[in-house]
């Protein structure tokens, strides 16, 4: 009941939809349609998972008044006013709800990421040592390619482009074939593996 | 203590104050600079060209990202909304995260901006965000039919009612889809929508995810690809030198040329677009807003940046070798 | 005037999350935390009105599908992931949308590896399409742990390290590229939208 019924589930569907891959019939439609239904009215229940988990966290850190717990008030205020406000005004362009996520998530959002810059040039200059034959081979193909994609590169000489895509388009992309089919092969493999039900852990612990 | 370990200890903070002058100052006093167009950005240039004019034929833009990742993406989309605009191609959008609806708005508020006669539900069409959990439905039933599938437009409008769905069905004439992600989604559109029904797709995506798409573009599952500020940078270009060409022998653009590409460069502190070629420099009255060169004034500001990233690891690495210990000779 | 404020909000915002860049302090807390309700209460509305209504209410309570009943009370089941007792009930909307991979395993079998496949094995009619077919292979090899890597056999796997090492070199140049982006996009920010300073 715990576990078996989950998985019966999931194989008895997952053959199904292979079924549905290779025989195209009327059934095979039919069994289709009815999973997108089910699967539509599950969906949004989703979302609850999100909110309970960012409640009972940061709901206990104020309980427990625990270090920094003004900070989830922040957080679960902003949840409520941003919610309420789409309920209570729509989410169309000009309401409230919309003028909070242009002006306040978005910048933010976007800023978060930016931070990425300054610590990649930290890195480059505390970590990025050509300590060996490859780490050198790799530091000069990104100087390389770095050169290559700025307007710079192609004022100091064309070649510098040129070079950049023919790495790209050459070993590059020998590379990340090497990889990509070893990474397909492992998707399906682990795909199998879900559907005759030797890989579990999606189910989670007992 | 020497100044190279003195270097190896510098706060890292110093270097924070390097990079965003290294950044502020570009963006300052803006220049002009060339832009290098590659052939992933022109193969997606040229296949959407290839829709100017035509009812049966029509773009469809996903939009997969979120305004993390907009720095990098957003001017690539306005540029190929523009591209649609200038060259009367049938274009339609889509999203399927909630984060990435208002960003496609902006994005179609911004391009159409310069063109008023562009209407929604006859040249364009704003499909609207759809839960995730109808990507599948929809994907695969595009392939039958795309009014069907999808409904209804963001504004409530039955698609099928819509002026823009003559001569659209479904894959054969909805016939590329470019997705805009920081993620592998676009695979998505190649496991369905390509493999099934053999429906072209091309990316527009952020650099991390640029250099490991080339054996897509290599087998074609990928029709072309936009790659991070730079193959903005080309798409802008690319719409400047060919789509918002206007002579009296092509008053809507003209048409791709390798050679063309190859030889003109758009100066981009110009107000108007201008062209500069061995041929020789044409000025044009069509004007040339911030907006529609904001990839290529921020890829001046790349050019130092990269210049400071390879400083600073010869830097760090001349500091490193200079300051390792010496293995003792003794032993 | 609301743009102004719309983008004054916005930029003291940005600032407050540049600021880590000093040091952990009381304004770049705000602005994460902040940042983290607002995402989550953005989601809520959206999914009740794009998702719910069509999928939940209107099939059920306005159409009669009371079969739609079902699946809805195992999208219920997704609540009890945080009991103790009952959390296994929440396998059961897990599982559902699990069978799909039935559909995946051919399609990404057909995307991912067979066409990369076929596109290795072009003939070889040039330097590059030499070079790129030693590449696969040798990456290829090189994954493949059943076979010790030693004597011809481990020097051609060696071949592929430095290609991925290439790879990687390529990988990490557009990495710097996509960094320095993000941060000239919020630059673009303060400097034009904000201050007005870029033209």
């Amino acid at each position: 009941m715990k576990r078996q019924i989950p998985l019966i589930i999931v194989i008895t569907l997952g053959f199904l939809f292979v079924a549905h891959t290779f025989i195209p019939s009327k059934a095979s439609v039919d069994f289709y349609d009815w999973w997108v239904s089910w699967a539509k009215a599950i969906s949004p229940f989703a979302v609850v998972l999100g909110i309970l988990s960012l409640f009972m966290v940061h709901g206990t850190k104020i309980q427990r008044k625990a270090p920094n717990w003004q900070y989830s008030v922040v957080t679960l205020l902003a949840l409520v006013v941003t919610a309420v406000s789409g309920f209570a005004w729509g989410t169309n362009e000009g309401t409230p709800f919309l003028w909070l996520f242009q002006n306040v998530q978005m910048p933010m959002s976007a800023t978060m990421f930016s931070l990425l810059a300054f610590y990649i040039a930290s890195a480059a200059y505390k970590a990025f040592r050509a300590k060996s034959p490859q780490a050198t081979v790799l530091l000069i193909a990104a100087f390389i390619v770095m050169m290559g994609q700025v307007p710079i590169g192609a004022a100091i000489s064309k070649w510098i482009p040129e070079t950049a895509q023919w790495i790209l388009n050459v070993p590059n992309l020998a590379a990340k074939r090497g990889i990509a089919t070893g990474v397909g092969l492992g998707m399906t493999a682990t795909s199998l593996k879900i559907l005759l039900g030797i890989e579990r852990t999606y189910l989670g612990s007992d | 203590m020497n100044i190279f370990q003195r270097m190896q200890n510098i706060d890292r903070r110093w270097i924070y104050l390097v990079v965003a002058l290294c950044i502020i100052i570009p963006l300052l006093i803006p220049f002009n600079s060339k832009t290098y167009v590659t052939d992933p950005s022109s193969n997606l240039y040229q296949k959407i060209d290839s829709f100017a004019g035509k009812e049966d034929k029509a773009v469809l833009l996903s939009f997969s990202h979120d305004a993390s990742t907009m720095a990098e993406l957003f001017p690539m989309e306005v540029s190929i909304l523009r591209h649609c605009f200038e060259r009367n191609i049938k274009v339609f959008t889509i999203c399927f995260s909630p984060p990435s609806a208002p960003l496609m708005a902006y994005a179609l508020n911004v391009a159409k901006e310069d063109y008023p006669n562009s209407q929604s539900g006859v040249d364009y069409c704003n499909f609207g965000y759809k839960p995730y959990g109808l990507f599948l439905p929809i994907v695969l039933g595009m392939g039958d039919d795309v009014a069907e599938a999808v409904q209804t437009d963001a504004d409530g409008r039955k698609i099928k009612n819509l002026e823009i769905m003559n001569g659209i069905r479904n894959y054969d004439d909805l016939n590329l889809i470019v997705d805009f992600a920081a993620s592998a989604a676009v695979f998505s559109w190649i496991t369905y929508a390509r493999v099934r029904f053999g429906a072209n797709v091309a990316a527009g995506v952020t650099a991390v995810m640029a250099a490991d798409n080339y054996p897509y573009l290599q087998s074609g599952q990928l029709v072309g690809m936009l790659s991070g500020l730079k193959g903005a940078a080309e798409y802008e270009k690319l719409v400047d030198v060919f789509a918002a060409y206007e002579d009296a022998d092509n008053p809507n653009g003209r048409k791709y040329s390798p050679e063309v590409i190859k030889d003109t460069w758009v100066p981009i502190m110009s107000k108007k677009i201008s062209y500069d070629s061995s041929q020789g420099n044409i000025d044009t009255d069509v004007p040339l807003p911030y907006k529609f060169k904001m990839a290529r004034i921020g890829m001046n500001a790349q050019s130092i940046a990269h210049i400071m990233i390879i400083v600073f690891i010869i830097l760090g690495n001349i500091g490193y070798f200079t300051t390792r210990k010496k293995p003792d000779e003794t032993i | 005037m609301l743009e102004f404020i719309s983008n004054l909000i916005a930029a003291i915002l940005t600032l407050f999350i540049f600021s880590f860049l000093y040091k952990d302090n009381p304004f770049y807390r705000f602005a994460e935390h902040l940042l983290v309700g607002v995402s989550m209460g953005y989601a809520i509305p959206l999914v009740y009105i794009n998702a719910f209504i069509p999928f939940v209410y209107r099939p059920i309570f306005l159409e009669g599908n009371l079969w739609l009943i079902i699946p809805s009370c195992i999208g219920i089941l997704y609540i009890f992931r945080f009991t103790r007792n009952l959390s296994w009930l929440s396998r059961y909307p897990i599982a559902f949308g699990m069978g799909i991979v039935g559909m995946g395993v051919p399609m990404s079998m057909h995307s991912s590896v067979l066409v990369q496949m076929r596109n290795a094995m072009r003939p070889i009619d040039s330097i590059n399409s030499f070079l790129i077919f030693i590449g696969t292979v040798s990456i290829l090899l090189y994954f493949y742990f059943s076979k010790p890597h030693k004597g011809l056999y481990g020097k051609f796997t060696n071949v592929g390290i430095w290609f991925m090492m290439v790879g990687f070199g390529a990988s990490f140049g557009y990495t710097v590229m996509a960094r320095i982006s993000l941060l000239i996009g919020r630059i673009q920010f303060l400097l034009g939208d904000f201050l007005g300073l870029i033209k």
